[in-house]
């Protein structure tokens, strides 16, 4: 049996683990807030966003704009992976990455662009080549940020001949649910909206410069959102781990005591023995 | 009862939701005006000042890059950016001039011109509204 004072300072070890997995756990819950909040500040402009888009989409149907017009299958495809920067959240990077892994085996000649350093730390330990990456964004989530970022992947879209972007990320569904969704980005799939306006509006200065800005506005917005959404899923994947972690500490300590206490116990034992043997082999 | 209902819309947040009587916007062919019954419009917004008229009382924001929509009286707005008089921080504005003022200046290639004419543009737009 180990021995009494081995006990006592694996018991001290776990309790100060369990401290910290809960201090994380409150400020994941915290952090998780915010990251909820922003989602649905969010939801307004990025609404309105999509609906003058699907407007201007019905009106032409014949565009065959660079930003909307369908993919053709000819041409480069890149995924557009995104992870969280910080480890500890359980599993939700390794499911994205075993997920645009799969992605990646079926269509070999994907580029990788990484949003969050885990993906990235992941793909250049097994030698992938990643064309982009964006590490500690989320630390200072601002819409300039993932503006940043938008732009970038609009002129690899526009610029480099990509046929097809797809994105690859978590999304929040609650503290306890995250679902991994793979998107098509570019070219842009506008949201059917049931708020389809009828009306003949007056474009100034015409409806392709419009539908091209809008288009651009959108990749932002649509970044935005899927970074935010991804954030608050770290806040919640997170909290989970964090609250089994605590969890798991107090049970151990619970064994490790009764352990302790046995261990004691026995030793008590041993010691009363040897006193009253000792005592007997006197008198006799 | 013929007022406008104005929504300027922020990635992070509704900015303004209210009636008002007319307004002037900076759209990019030119500033223009919306009264009511205006007929259903898009456009796009450059950099400049937005004015709401509100019983012979008019509010004045800086504001740059975003969409206008207006349909059955009431203007929607989708911005980035959007300030107040009193909320511009004279001291920012003054020292983004002077930088992109520079950059315009500098012979280099690597620069991006876009870039710093529109922030020369929303600088001067945000001292302008405050030298008045």
């Amino acid at each position: 049996m180990a021995n009494l004072r081995e006990i006592k300072t694996r018991i001290e070890s776990v309790k100060s683990t369990k401290q910290i997995t809960n201090a994380m756990k409150m400020v994941a819950a915290s952090k998780l807030r915010k990251a909820q909040d922003n989602i649905i500040n969010a939801r307004p402009y990025s609404d309105h966003i999509n609906q003058m888009l699907q407007t201007l989409k019905n009106k032409n149907i014949s565009s065959d704009h660079p930003l909307l017009a369908e993919a053709t299958g000819k041409g480069k495809t890149a995924y557009v992976v995104v992870t969280s920067d910080r480890g500890l959240c359980g599993s939700f990077n390794t499911h994205i990455i075993k997920e645009a892994i799969a992605h990646h085996k079926e269509n070999p000649d994907a580029d990788l662009v990484c949003i969050g350093k885990k993906g990235y730390d992941y793909f250049k330990k097994h030698s992938t080549k990643v064309t982009e990456n964006y590490i500690n964004l989320f630390n200072e989530m601002d819409f300039s940020v993932s503006g940043d970022v938008a732009e970038k992947i609009l002129s690899l879209f526009l610029d480099e001949n990509y046929d097809k972007i797809n994105v690859i990320y978590n999304e929040f569904k609650s503290a306890i649910r995250h679902d991994i969704v793979v998107k098509q980005l570019l070219p842009i799939v506008p949201i059917e909206s049931e708020k389809n306006s009828k009306l003949d509006y007056v474009y100034e200065p015409d409806e392709d410069t419009i539908i091209f800005e809008l288009g651009i506005k959108y990749i932002h917005v649509d970044i935005w959102r899927i970074m935010l959404e991804s954030s608050a899923a770290e806040q919640g994947a997170r909290m989970t781990a964090m609250d089994s972690a605590t969890e798991n500490a107090a049970e151990l300590i619970d064994r490790l005591t009764l352990n302790y206490n046995r261990a004691r116990q026995a030793a008590i034992t041993t010691e009363i023995i040897e006193i009253s043997s000792g005592a007997e082999a006197i008198q006799q | 009862m013929s007022k406008i209902h104005i929504k300027v819309i922020q990635p992070t947040q509704i900015r303004i939701d209210k009636e008002c009587d007319h307004l002037i916007i900076p759209g990019v062919a030119g500033d223009f005006g919306i009264s009511f019954d205006h007929t259903p419009f898009i456009t796009k917004i450059r950099i400049g000042v937005l004015q709401l008229f509100q019983n012979e009382y008019c509010e004045e924001y800086a504001i740059h890059d975003g969409f206008v929509t207006v349909e059955n009286n009431v203007v929607t707005i989708v911005c980035d950016t959007i300030e107040k008089k009193n909320e511009i921080d004279i001291a920012r504005a003054n020292a983004s001039r002077k930088r992109a003022e520079k950059r315009l200046k500098s012979s280099e290639e690597n620069i991006n011109f876009r870039r710093a004419e529109s922030s020369l543009k929303k600088a001067l737009v945000r001292l302008g509204l405050n030298s008045e």
